[in-house]
Protein backbone atom coordinates (compact mmCIF):
# COMPACT_ATOMS: atom_id res chain seq x y z
CA UNK A 1 0.00 0.00 0.00
CA UNK A 2 1.59 3.38 -1.01
CA UNK A 3 1.66 6.36 1.50
CA UNK A 4 -1.22 8.36 0.13
CA UNK A 5 -3.69 5.06 -0.09
CA UNK A 6 -2.82 4.75 3.33
CA UNK A 7 -3.24 8.31 4.44
CA UNK A 8 -6.45 8.15 3.05
CA UNK A 9 -7.54 5.50 4.98
CA UNK A 10 -6.39 6.29 8.13
CA UNK A 11 -8.11 9.56 9.23
CA UNK A 12 -5.75 10.51 11.24
CA UNK A 13 -2.55 9.83 9.51
CA UNK A 14 -4.45 12.32 6.94
CA UNK A 15 -5.46 14.80 9.38
CA UNK A 16 -2.52 17.81 8.95
CA UNK A 17 -0.14 18.64 11.47
CA UNK A 18 -0.31 20.22 14.18
CA UNK A 19 2.54 22.07 16.29
CA UNK A 20 3.80 21.22 20.17
CA UNK A 21 2.75 22.28 22.86
CA UNK A 22 1.92 26.20 23.42
CA UNK A 23 5.37 27.89 23.99
CA UNK A 24 6.54 28.28 27.27
CA UNK A 25 5.92 31.75 28.23
CA UNK A 26 3.21 32.17 26.89
CA UNK A 27 1.43 29.47 28.50
CA UNK A 28 3.25 30.68 31.41
CA UNK A 29 1.48 33.87 31.19
CA UNK A 30 -1.94 32.65 30.69
CA UNK A 31 -1.78 30.70 33.85
CA UNK A 32 -0.43 33.72 35.79
CA UNK A 33 -3.72 35.67 34.59
CA UNK A 34 -6.04 33.32 35.32
CA UNK A 35 -4.30 32.65 38.69
CA UNK A 36 -3.68 36.45 39.80
CA UNK A 37 -7.69 36.97 40.02
CA UNK A 38 -8.27 34.03 41.75
CA UNK A 39 -5.11 34.75 44.77
CA UNK A 40 -5.40 38.30 45.03
CA UNK A 41 -9.65 38.01 45.62
CA UNK A 42 -9.71 34.74 47.75
CA UNK A 43 -10.43 34.41 51.30
CA UNK A 44 -6.92 33.57 51.94
CA UNK A 45 -5.92 37.48 50.74
CA UNK A 46 -8.59 38.67 53.22
CA UNK A 47 -6.98 36.58 55.97
CA UNK A 48 -3.52 37.95 55.00
CA UNK A 49 -4.64 41.54 54.42
CA UNK A 50 -5.65 41.31 58.28
CA UNK A 51 -2.29 40.16 59.35
CA UNK A 52 -0.33 42.59 57.08
CA UNK A 53 -2.52 45.72 58.66
CA UNK A 54 -0.87 45.18 62.33
CA UNK A 55 2.33 47.36 61.44
CA UNK A 56 0.39 50.05 60.23
CA UNK A 57 -1.70 49.71 63.21
CA UNK A 58 0.87 50.18 65.57
CA UNK A 59 2.37 52.75 63.80
CA UNK A 60 -0.57 54.90 64.06
CA UNK A 61 -0.55 54.05 67.65
CA UNK A 62 2.92 55.26 68.33
CA UNK A 63 1.80 58.67 66.55
CA UNK A 64 -1.11 58.65 68.65
CA UNK A 65 1.04 58.20 72.17
CA UNK A 66 3.99 60.93 70.52
CA UNK A 67 0.73 63.26 70.03
CA UNK A 68 -0.18 62.56 73.07
CA UNK A 69 3.33 63.62 74.79
CA UNK A 70 3.45 59.91 76.27
CA UNK A 71 7.06 59.39 77.50
CA UNK A 72 8.08 57.44 74.32
CA UNK A 73 11.90 57.13 73.81
CA UNK A 74 12.07 54.91 70.72
CA UNK A 75 12.99 56.98 67.53
CA UNK A 76 10.45 56.34 64.27
CA UNK A 77 13.35 54.76 62.51
CA UNK A 78 13.89 52.22 65.62
CA UNK A 79 10.99 51.76 65.46
CA UNK A 80 10.44 50.63 61.82
CA UNK A 81 13.68 49.13 61.77
CA UNK A 82 12.09 46.83 64.41
CA UNK A 83 8.96 46.41 63.30
CA UNK A 84 10.54 45.20 60.14
CA UNK A 85 13.00 42.81 61.56
CA UNK A 86 10.86 41.24 64.18
CA UNK A 87 7.07 41.56 62.91
CA UNK A 88 7.90 40.97 59.15
CA UNK A 89 11.03 38.76 58.67
CA UNK A 90 9.70 36.80 61.57
CA UNK A 91 6.37 36.47 61.20
CA UNK A 92 4.31 37.73 58.52
CA UNK A 93 5.71 37.07 55.48
CA UNK A 94 6.70 33.30 56.31
CA UNK A 95 3.67 33.12 57.00
CA UNK A 96 2.31 35.00 53.41
CA UNK A 97 4.61 32.72 51.73
CA UNK A 98 3.49 29.23 53.72
CA UNK A 99 -0.39 29.70 53.03
CA UNK A 100 0.12 31.10 49.63
CA UNK A 101 2.88 28.72 48.00
CA UNK A 102 1.84 25.70 49.05
CA UNK A 103 -1.88 26.17 47.97
CA UNK A 104 -0.42 26.55 44.74
CA UNK A 105 -1.25 23.33 43.36
CA UNK A 106 -3.02 22.16 46.60
CA UNK A 107 -6.10 24.57 45.75
CA UNK A 108 -6.80 23.19 42.52
CA UNK A 109 -6.27 19.65 43.43
CA UNK A 110 -8.84 20.21 45.81
CA UNK A 111 -11.13 21.63 43.78
CA UNK A 112 -10.90 19.12 41.38
CA UNK A 113 -9.78 21.90 38.69
CA UNK A 114 -6.63 21.04 38.12
CA UNK A 115 -7.84 18.50 35.05
CA UNK A 116 -8.60 22.29 32.88
CA UNK A 117 -4.98 22.88 33.20
CA UNK A 118 -3.41 19.39 33.20
CA UNK A 119 -5.80 18.58 29.61
CA UNK A 120 -4.44 21.81 27.42
CA UNK A 121 -1.61 21.67 25.38
CA UNK A 122 0.79 23.41 27.83
CA UNK A 123 4.19 21.81 29.76
CA UNK A 124 3.30 21.09 33.16
CA UNK A 125 6.43 23.76 34.26
CA UNK A 126 5.07 26.62 32.82
CA UNK A 127 1.79 26.40 34.34
CA UNK A 128 3.92 25.92 37.96
CA UNK A 129 6.04 29.06 36.72
CA UNK A 130 2.47 30.99 35.84
CA UNK A 131 1.21 30.04 39.55
CA UNK A 132 4.38 30.72 41.29
CA UNK A 133 4.77 34.51 39.46
CA UNK A 134 1.12 34.95 39.87
CA UNK A 135 1.93 34.13 43.86
CA UNK A 136 4.96 36.63 44.05
CA UNK A 137 2.25 38.98 42.30
CA UNK A 138 -0.01 38.27 44.86
CA UNK A 139 2.37 38.71 47.89
CA UNK A 140 3.87 41.47 46.74
CA UNK A 141 0.99 43.60 45.89
CA UNK A 142 -0.09 42.78 49.66
CA UNK A 143 3.63 43.62 51.45
CA UNK A 144 4.68 46.10 49.76
CA UNK A 145 2.15 48.53 50.77
CA UNK A 146 2.32 48.19 53.98
CA UNK A 147 5.62 48.29 54.35
CA UNK A 148 5.48 51.17 52.68
CA UNK A 149 2.48 52.72 54.72
CA UNK A 150 4.14 51.95 58.20
CA UNK A 151 7.17 53.35 57.27
CA UNK A 152 5.05 56.77 55.93
CA UNK A 153 3.25 56.93 59.51
CA UNK A 154 6.21 56.29 61.31
CA UNK A 155 8.86 58.75 59.75
CA UNK A 156 6.60 61.57 58.79
CA UNK A 157 7.34 62.47 62.40
CA UNK A 158 10.42 64.10 61.37
CA UNK A 159 8.88 66.17 58.45
CA UNK A 160 10.36 65.13 54.55
CA UNK A 161 13.70 65.22 56.74
CA UNK A 162 12.54 61.92 58.28
CA UNK A 163 11.56 60.43 54.89
CA UNK A 164 14.16 61.41 52.66
CA UNK A 165 16.85 59.79 55.46
CA UNK A 166 14.93 56.89 56.25
CA UNK A 167 14.74 56.21 51.73
CA UNK A 168 17.65 54.12 51.38
CA UNK A 169 16.65 51.95 54.12
CA UNK A 170 12.75 51.24 53.09
CA UNK A 171 14.48 50.18 49.61
CA UNK A 172 16.61 47.67 51.15
CA UNK A 173 13.75 46.67 53.36
CA UNK A 174 11.51 46.33 50.09
CA UNK A 175 14.24 44.45 48.17
CA UNK A 176 14.51 42.07 51.51
CA UNK A 177 10.64 41.75 51.45
CA UNK A 178 10.69 40.62 47.75
CA UNK A 179 13.58 38.10 48.33
CA UNK A 180 12.02 36.58 51.37
CA UNK A 181 8.85 36.04 49.47
CA UNK A 182 11.03 34.32 46.78
CA UNK A 183 12.94 32.30 48.69
CA UNK A 184 10.58 31.09 51.18
CA UNK A 185 7.58 30.82 48.05
CA UNK A 186 9.74 28.64 46.12
CA UNK A 187 10.40 26.14 49.51
CA UNK A 188 6.98 26.22 49.71
CA UNK A 189 6.04 25.41 46.46
CA UNK A 190 8.23 22.52 46.68
CA UNK A 191 6.93 21.27 49.87
CA UNK A 192 3.50 22.28 48.06
CA UNK A 193 3.87 19.87 45.41
CA UNK A 194 5.54 16.96 47.37
CA UNK A 195 3.26 16.67 50.41
CA UNK A 196 0.01 16.13 50.60
CA UNK A 197 -0.83 17.88 53.93
CA UNK A 198 2.35 21.07 53.44
CA UNK A 199 0.84 23.32 55.58
CA UNK A 200 2.03 21.31 58.61
CA UNK A 201 5.12 20.41 57.07
CA UNK A 202 5.56 24.25 56.51
CA UNK A 203 4.85 25.39 60.37
CA UNK A 204 7.13 22.96 61.08
CA UNK A 205 9.72 24.39 59.61
CA UNK A 206 9.06 28.15 60.46
CA UNK A 207 8.61 26.98 64.02
CA UNK A 208 11.01 24.57 64.47
CA UNK A 209 13.81 24.68 62.03
CA UNK A 210 14.04 28.49 61.47
CA UNK A 211 15.35 28.75 65.45
CA UNK A 212 18.71 27.98 64.46
CA UNK A 213 18.85 31.10 63.02
CA UNK A 214 19.69 31.92 66.56
CA UNK A 215 22.41 29.64 67.13
CA UNK A 216 26.02 30.29 67.29
CA UNK A 217 28.36 28.78 64.72
CA UNK A 218 27.43 27.62 60.73
CA UNK A 219 24.01 26.28 61.78
CA UNK A 220 22.34 29.86 61.38
CA UNK A 221 23.69 29.75 57.68
CA UNK A 222 21.02 26.64 57.23
CA UNK A 223 17.78 28.88 57.58
CA UNK A 224 16.37 31.56 55.43
CA UNK A 225 15.62 33.39 58.08
CA UNK A 226 19.53 34.60 59.16
CA UNK A 227 20.15 35.45 55.82
CA UNK A 228 17.51 37.61 55.58
CA UNK A 229 18.18 39.05 58.91
CA UNK A 230 21.62 39.93 58.14
CA UNK A 231 20.63 41.71 54.95
CA UNK A 232 18.19 43.77 56.78
CA UNK A 233 20.56 46.11 58.31
CA UNK A 234 19.35 49.16 60.04
CA UNK A 235 22.18 51.57 61.70
CA UNK A 236 19.68 52.54 64.19
CA UNK A 237 18.56 49.50 65.28
CA UNK A 238 21.71 47.78 66.36
CA UNK A 239 20.09 46.99 69.70
CA UNK A 240 16.50 45.61 67.58
CA UNK A 241 15.26 42.42 68.97
CA UNK A 242 16.27 39.95 65.81
CA UNK A 243 19.68 42.66 65.33
CA UNK A 244 20.24 41.33 68.94
CA UNK A 245 20.06 37.39 68.88
CA UNK A 246 20.78 36.75 65.22
CA UNK A 247 23.99 36.95 64.20
CA UNK A 248 25.25 38.95 61.27
CA UNK A 249 26.00 37.20 57.84
CA UNK A 250 27.65 38.93 54.78
CA UNK A 251 25.40 39.46 52.39
CA UNK A 252 26.52 38.87 48.99
CA UNK A 253 27.44 35.23 49.80
CA UNK A 254 23.35 35.86 51.44
CA UNK A 255 22.33 36.71 48.25
CA UNK A 256 23.76 33.72 46.16
CA UNK A 257 22.18 31.26 48.73
CA UNK A 258 18.97 32.43 48.95
CA UNK A 259 18.99 32.77 44.79
CA UNK A 260 20.32 29.40 44.38
CA UNK A 261 18.43 27.72 46.82
CA UNK A 262 15.09 29.26 45.31
CA UNK A 263 16.06 28.25 41.62
CA UNK A 264 16.80 24.38 42.89
CA UNK A 265 13.39 24.79 45.06
CA UNK A 266 11.74 25.77 41.96
CA UNK A 267 13.50 23.33 39.77
CA UNK A 268 12.31 20.38 41.76
CA UNK A 269 9.06 21.79 42.26
CA UNK A 270 8.69 21.75 38.41
CA UNK A 271 10.30 17.83 38.17
CA UNK A 272 8.00 16.47 40.74
CA UNK A 273 4.18 18.46 39.22
CA UNK A 274 5.83 17.21 35.68
CA UNK A 275 5.25 13.71 37.04
CA UNK A 276 2.57 13.20 39.15
CA UNK A 277 -0.72 11.61 38.71
CA UNK A 278 -3.04 14.43 40.54
CA UNK A 279 -5.93 12.74 39.35
CA UNK A 280 -5.24 10.48 42.13
CA UNK A 281 -5.04 13.12 45.07
CA UNK A 282 -8.68 13.80 44.20
CA UNK B 1 2.15 -4.44 18.79
CA UNK B 2 -1.06 -6.28 19.01
CA UNK B 3 -2.22 -7.89 16.01
CA UNK B 4 -5.87 -5.67 16.74
CA UNK B 5 -4.03 -2.39 16.93
CA UNK B 6 -1.92 -3.35 13.71
CA UNK B 7 -5.17 -4.40 11.59
CA UNK B 8 -6.99 -1.18 12.22
CA UNK B 9 -4.81 1.88 12.99
CA UNK B 10 -7.28 3.88 15.31
CA UNK B 11 -7.55 7.08 17.33
CA UNK B 12 -7.26 5.53 20.68
CA UNK B 13 -5.26 2.14 21.06
CA UNK B 14 -4.75 0.54 24.89
CA UNK B 15 -1.62 -2.36 24.58
CA UNK B 16 -1.87 -4.70 27.50
CA UNK B 17 -2.30 -1.72 29.64
CA UNK B 18 -2.99 -2.45 33.29
CA UNK B 19 -3.01 0.00 36.12
CA UNK B 20 -3.16 -0.29 39.66
CA UNK B 21 -3.15 1.38 42.66
CA UNK B 22 -1.12 -0.40 45.46
CA UNK B 23 -2.67 -3.87 45.90
CA UNK B 24 -6.00 -2.65 43.83
CA UNK B 25 -5.89 -3.82 40.34
CA UNK B 26 -8.27 -0.91 38.77
CA UNK B 27 -7.76 -1.85 35.32
CA UNK B 28 -5.94 -5.43 33.84
CA UNK B 29 -4.32 -5.86 30.87
CA UNK B 30 -6.76 -4.33 28.47
CA UNK B 31 -6.39 -4.29 24.95
CA UNK B 32 -8.73 -2.69 22.42
CA UNK B 33 -8.70 -0.52 19.65
CA UNK B 34 -11.37 2.85 19.85
CA UNK B 35 -12.38 4.29 15.93
CA UNK B 36 -14.01 7.24 15.17
CA UNK B 37 -17.78 7.39 15.96
CA UNK B 38 -18.98 7.21 19.52
CA UNK B 39 -18.19 4.34 21.95
CA UNK B 40 -19.95 4.18 24.70
CA UNK B 41 -17.58 2.84 27.51
CA UNK B 42 -20.51 1.06 30.26
CA UNK B 43 -19.65 -0.42 33.15
CA UNK B 44 -21.10 -0.05 36.83
CA UNK B 45 -19.74 1.83 39.78
CA UNK B 46 -15.84 0.78 40.43
CA UNK B 47 -15.62 -1.16 37.08
CA UNK B 48 -12.45 0.81 35.57
CA UNK B 49 -14.25 3.17 33.35
CA UNK B 50 -12.83 6.41 35.00
CA UNK B 51 -9.42 4.54 35.22
CA UNK B 52 -10.06 3.98 31.62
CA UNK B 53 -11.09 7.18 30.59
CA UNK B 54 -8.37 9.02 32.90
CA UNK B 55 -5.39 6.96 31.11
CA UNK B 56 -6.96 7.92 27.86
CA UNK B 57 -7.00 11.63 28.58
CA UNK B 58 -3.24 11.05 29.98
CA UNK B 59 -4.35 11.71 33.83
CA UNK B 60 -2.52 8.78 34.32
CA UNK B 61 0.05 6.74 33.23
CA UNK B 62 -0.32 2.98 32.81
CA UNK B 63 1.41 0.47 35.68
CA UNK B 64 1.69 -1.99 32.23
CA UNK B 65 1.13 -1.89 29.00
CA UNK B 66 0.39 1.32 26.39
CA UNK B 67 -2.34 3.80 25.52
CA UNK B 68 -1.44 5.64 22.84
CA UNK B 69 -4.06 8.42 21.63
CA UNK B 70 -3.47 9.50 17.81
CA UNK B 71 -0.69 7.07 17.68
CA UNK B 72 1.38 8.97 20.68
CA UNK B 73 1.87 7.39 24.38
CA UNK B 74 -0.91 10.07 25.75
CA UNK B 75 0.87 10.29 29.31
CA UNK B 76 3.36 12.89 29.55
CA UNK B 77 2.80 14.36 25.99
CA UNK B 78 0.59 17.75 26.49
CA UNK B 79 0.98 18.51 22.59
CA UNK B 80 -2.07 16.03 22.47
CA UNK B 81 -4.38 17.97 24.22
CA UNK B 82 -4.43 20.29 20.68
CA UNK B 83 -6.58 17.61 19.67
CA UNK B 84 -7.99 15.75 22.44
CA UNK B 85 -10.96 17.33 24.62
CA UNK B 86 -11.62 15.72 28.18
CA UNK B 87 -15.34 16.63 29.83
CA UNK B 88 -14.49 15.70 33.19
CA UNK B 89 -16.82 13.85 35.69
CA UNK B 90 -16.61 15.94 38.64
CA UNK B 91 -18.83 18.87 39.29
CA UNK B 92 -15.84 21.58 39.32
CA UNK B 93 -15.22 25.16 37.60
CA UNK B 94 -13.91 28.20 38.56
CA UNK B 95 -16.84 29.51 39.74
CA UNK B 96 -15.76 32.64 40.29
CA UNK B 97 -15.19 33.08 36.63
CA UNK B 98 -18.21 34.02 34.14
CA UNK B 99 -19.00 31.01 31.60
CA UNK B 100 -17.12 33.71 28.92
CA UNK B 101 -14.30 33.79 30.86
CA UNK B 102 -14.20 30.41 31.50
CA UNK B 103 -14.15 29.44 27.74
CA UNK B 104 -11.68 32.19 27.11
CA UNK B 105 -9.20 31.23 30.11
CA UNK B 106 -9.14 27.94 28.22
CA UNK B 107 -8.67 28.66 25.04
CA UNK B 108 -6.11 30.91 25.84
CA UNK B 109 -3.93 27.97 26.95
CA UNK B 110 -4.86 26.10 24.33
CA UNK B 111 -2.85 28.70 22.18
CA UNK B 112 -5.29 30.65 20.38
CA UNK B 113 -5.00 34.20 19.40
CA UNK B 114 -7.37 36.65 21.26
CA UNK B 115 -9.41 36.79 18.55
CA UNK B 116 -9.28 33.24 17.74
CA UNK B 117 -9.99 32.39 21.27
CA UNK B 118 -13.07 34.95 21.32
CA UNK B 119 -14.24 33.38 18.04
CA UNK B 120 -14.60 29.75 19.58
CA UNK B 121 -15.48 30.50 22.82
CA UNK B 122 -18.84 32.38 21.09
CA UNK B 123 -19.08 29.39 18.89
CA UNK B 124 -19.17 26.98 22.20
CA UNK B 125 -21.00 29.19 24.01
CA UNK B 126 -23.59 28.93 21.01
CA UNK B 127 -23.33 25.10 20.33
CA UNK B 128 -24.43 24.18 24.41
CA UNK B 129 -26.73 27.30 24.32
CA UNK B 130 -25.60 29.06 27.12
CA UNK B 131 -24.63 32.32 25.19
CA UNK B 132 -27.58 33.96 27.09
CA UNK B 133 -25.67 32.64 30.35
CA UNK B 134 -22.10 33.70 29.04
CA UNK B 135 -22.11 36.39 31.60
CA UNK B 136 -23.22 35.04 34.51
CA UNK B 137 -20.39 33.30 37.28
CA UNK B 138 -20.17 29.43 36.53
CA UNK B 139 -21.02 28.93 40.56
CA UNK B 140 -24.47 30.45 39.99
CA UNK B 141 -25.13 28.06 37.12
CA UNK B 142 -27.15 25.31 37.47
CA UNK B 143 -26.68 21.60 37.24
CA UNK B 144 -26.94 21.33 33.51
CA UNK B 145 -25.97 24.53 32.99
CA UNK B 146 -22.40 23.42 34.31
CA UNK B 147 -22.56 20.03 32.55
CA UNK B 148 -22.47 22.07 29.35
CA UNK B 149 -19.96 24.59 30.37
CA UNK B 150 -18.00 21.86 30.52
CA UNK B 151 -18.71 20.27 27.48
CA UNK B 152 -18.31 23.62 25.76
CA UNK B 153 -14.68 23.34 27.14
CA UNK B 154 -14.05 20.08 25.97
CA UNK B 155 -15.04 20.94 22.13
CA UNK B 156 -14.70 24.45 21.50
CA UNK B 157 -10.73 23.41 20.09
CA UNK B 158 -12.27 21.34 17.91
CA UNK B 159 -10.41 18.04 18.87
CA UNK B 160 -10.52 14.62 17.18
CA UNK B 161 -10.86 12.79 20.21
CA UNK B 162 -13.71 13.44 22.59
CA UNK B 163 -13.18 11.82 26.40
CA UNK B 164 -16.19 12.71 27.73
CA UNK B 165 -16.97 11.35 31.82
CA UNK B 166 -20.55 10.63 32.38
CA UNK B 167 -21.48 13.86 30.59
CA UNK B 168 -25.43 13.59 30.61
CA UNK B 169 -25.50 13.11 34.53
CA UNK B 170 -27.70 15.38 36.35
CA UNK B 171 -29.15 17.18 33.29
CA UNK B 172 -32.81 17.94 32.96
CA UNK B 173 -34.38 16.09 29.72
CA UNK B 174 -34.33 19.32 27.34
CA UNK B 175 -30.58 20.00 28.20
CA UNK B 176 -30.29 15.85 27.76
CA UNK B 177 -31.62 16.07 24.14
CA UNK B 178 -29.32 19.24 23.32
CA UNK B 179 -25.97 17.11 24.63
CA UNK B 180 -27.00 14.27 23.23
CA UNK B 181 -27.97 15.79 19.58
CA UNK B 182 -24.09 17.78 20.03
CA UNK B 183 -22.66 14.53 20.30
CA UNK B 184 -23.97 12.45 17.61
CA UNK B 185 -23.26 15.65 15.13
CA UNK B 186 -19.44 15.23 15.86
CA UNK B 187 -19.24 11.72 15.84
CA UNK B 188 -20.76 12.38 12.30
CA UNK B 189 -18.24 14.49 11.55
CA UNK B 190 -15.60 11.83 11.92
CA UNK B 191 -14.58 12.41 15.39
CA UNK B 192 -14.07 9.77 17.99
CA UNK B 193 -15.58 10.34 21.14
CA UNK B 194 -15.96 8.38 24.51
CA UNK B 195 -18.69 8.68 26.60
CA UNK B 196 -18.73 6.46 30.11
CA UNK B 197 -21.91 6.07 31.61
CA UNK B 198 -23.03 3.64 33.93
CA UNK B 199 -26.93 3.79 32.14
CA UNK B 200 -27.04 1.78 29.35
CA UNK B 201 -30.17 4.11 27.92
CA UNK B 202 -27.71 7.37 28.06
CA UNK B 203 -25.11 4.90 26.23
CA UNK B 204 -27.87 3.28 23.43
CA UNK B 205 -29.41 6.74 22.99
CA UNK B 206 -25.57 7.96 21.40
CA UNK B 207 -24.24 4.66 19.94
CA UNK B 208 -24.67 1.49 19.16
CA UNK B 209 -20.74 0.42 19.64
CA UNK B 210 -20.49 0.06 23.03
CA UNK B 211 -17.08 -1.17 25.29
CA UNK B 212 -18.31 -3.55 28.73
CA UNK B 213 -15.93 -3.02 31.24
CA UNK B 214 -16.58 -5.15 34.57
CA UNK B 215 -13.85 -5.47 37.43
CA UNK B 216 -11.20 -4.07 35.42
CA UNK B 217 -11.63 -6.29 32.77
CA UNK B 218 -13.10 -5.24 29.02
CA UNK B 219 -16.07 -8.23 29.33
CA UNK B 220 -17.93 -7.46 25.64
CA UNK B 221 -17.00 -5.07 23.02
CA UNK B 222 -19.22 -4.44 19.90
CA UNK B 223 -23.32 -3.89 19.09
CA UNK B 224 -25.48 -2.72 22.51
CA UNK B 225 -28.44 -4.75 20.67
CA UNK B 226 -26.88 -7.82 22.21
CA UNK B 227 -27.52 -7.01 25.30
CA UNK B 228 -30.47 -4.88 25.09
CA UNK B 229 -33.12 -7.44 25.46
CA UNK B 230 -31.88 -8.58 29.13
CA UNK B 231 -33.12 -5.18 29.83
CA UNK B 232 -36.47 -6.41 29.69
CA UNK B 233 -35.98 -8.46 33.15
CA UNK B 234 -34.32 -5.67 34.52
CA UNK B 235 -36.55 -2.52 34.65
CA UNK B 236 -34.89 0.98 34.03
CA UNK B 237 -35.09 3.18 37.18
CA UNK B 238 -34.87 6.61 36.45
CA UNK B 239 -35.14 9.05 39.67
CA UNK B 240 -36.72 12.27 38.70
CA UNK B 241 -36.38 15.79 40.61
CA UNK B 242 -38.90 18.44 40.36
CA UNK B 243 -41.31 21.27 41.14
CA UNK B 244 -44.38 19.52 41.14
CA UNK B 245 -43.07 15.69 41.33
CA UNK B 246 -46.91 14.93 41.97
CA UNK B 247 -48.03 16.77 38.87
CA UNK B 248 -45.08 14.63 36.92
CA UNK B 249 -46.25 11.17 38.72
CA UNK B 250 -49.73 11.78 37.59
CA UNK B 251 -48.50 12.67 33.79
CA UNK B 252 -46.92 9.23 33.91
CA UNK B 253 -48.89 6.79 35.70
CA UNK B 254 -51.03 5.95 32.91
CA UNK B 255 -48.25 4.53 30.37
CA UNK B 256 -48.40 1.06 29.85
CA UNK B 257 -44.48 0.51 30.10
CA UNK B 258 -44.35 2.04 33.65
CA UNK B 259 -43.60 -0.42 36.71
CA UNK B 260 -43.78 1.26 39.08
CA UNK B 261 -43.66 5.12 40.70
CA UNK B 262 -42.66 5.87 44.12
CA UNK B 263 -41.85 9.66 46.10
CA UNK B 264 -39.00 9.61 47.48
CA UNK B 265 -36.30 9.42 48.06
CA UNK B 266 -35.59 13.45 48.48
CA UNK B 267 -39.22 15.41 48.96
CA UNK B 268 -39.17 16.84 45.80
CA UNK B 269 -38.38 13.47 43.61
CA UNK B 270 -40.03 10.71 41.78
CA UNK B 271 -38.68 7.20 41.22
CA UNK B 272 -40.05 5.40 38.70
CA UNK B 273 -38.99 2.19 36.92
CA UNK B 274 -39.48 1.47 33.58
CA UNK B 275 -39.30 -1.69 31.37
CA UNK B 276 -39.30 0.80 28.09
CA UNK B 277 -36.67 3.25 28.59
CA UNK B 278 -37.38 4.79 24.98
CA UNK B 279 -40.63 5.07 25.11
CA UNK B 280 -40.41 6.75 28.82
CA UNK B 281 -38.03 9.77 27.77
CA UNK B 282 -40.17 9.88 24.56
CA UNK B 283 -43.01 10.59 26.52
CA UNK B 284 -41.33 12.25 29.07
CA UNK B 285 -40.94 15.51 27.45
CA UNK B 286 -44.23 17.22 27.91
CA UNK B 287 -44.65 16.07 31.57
CA UNK B 288 -41.36 17.33 32.19
CA UNK B 289 -41.80 20.71 31.01
CA UNK B 290 -45.20 21.18 32.75
CA UNK B 291 -43.96 19.61 35.96
CA UNK B 292 -40.73 21.27 36.18
CA UNK B 293 -37.88 18.29 36.07
CA UNK B 294 -34.80 19.85 37.27
CA UNK B 295 -32.87 17.00 37.06
CA UNK B 296 -32.77 13.34 36.18
CA UNK B 297 -30.63 10.35 36.92
CA UNK B 298 -30.47 6.57 37.16
CA UNK B 299 -28.87 4.48 39.48
CA UNK B 300 -26.54 1.78 38.37
CA UNK B 301 -27.87 -1.05 39.91
CA UNK B 302 -30.32 -1.70 36.53
CA UNK B 303 -26.92 -2.37 34.84
CA UNK B 304 -25.29 -4.07 37.42
CA UNK B 305 -27.80 -6.71 36.95
CA UNK B 306 -27.17 -6.80 33.27
CA UNK B 307 -23.56 -7.59 34.32
CA UNK B 308 -23.92 -10.01 36.88
CA UNK B 309 -26.21 -12.17 34.52
CA UNK B 310 -23.46 -11.73 31.97
CA UNK B 311 -20.67 -12.13 33.97
CA UNK B 312 -22.79 -15.41 35.27
CA UNK B 313 -23.61 -16.44 31.81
Amino acid sequence: MSAATAAAADPVAAAPPRPGPVPFLRGARVVFDLSLEAMLWSRRSVFMGLLLVVPLLFAILYRVLLAAHAPVRITPALFFGGMFGSYYIWFALPLTALFYATALVADEVEAKTITYLLTRPVRRTSILLGKFAAYLGTTLALVLPSVVLTFFVLMTRQGRRGLALGAPDLVRDLAVAALALLAYGALFTFVGVLLRWPLITGLLFLYGWEWLSILPGWAPRLTIRAWLTSMHHHTVVGEGLSQGVVQTLPVVPGLITLGTSSLLFLALAAWIFSRRQYVLDQ
Amino acid sequence: MSALAAAAPAPITFERASRWYGPVIALNDVSTALLPGVTGLLGPNGAGKSTFLKLAAGQLAPSQGQVNVLGRPAWGHPELFRDVGLCPEADALWDHLTGEQFLMSLMRLAGYEEAECTRRTQAALEMVQLADARHRRCGGYSRGMRQRIKLAQALAHDPQVLLLDEPLTGMDPMSRRRVSDIIRRLAAEGRTILVSSHVLHEVESLTQRVLLIHNGRILAQGEVREIRDLLDEHPHTVTLRARDPRALARAVVDATHVVSIAFGPEPDTVTVQTARPDEFYGVLHEPALQAGVLEMYSPDEDLESVFRYLVQR
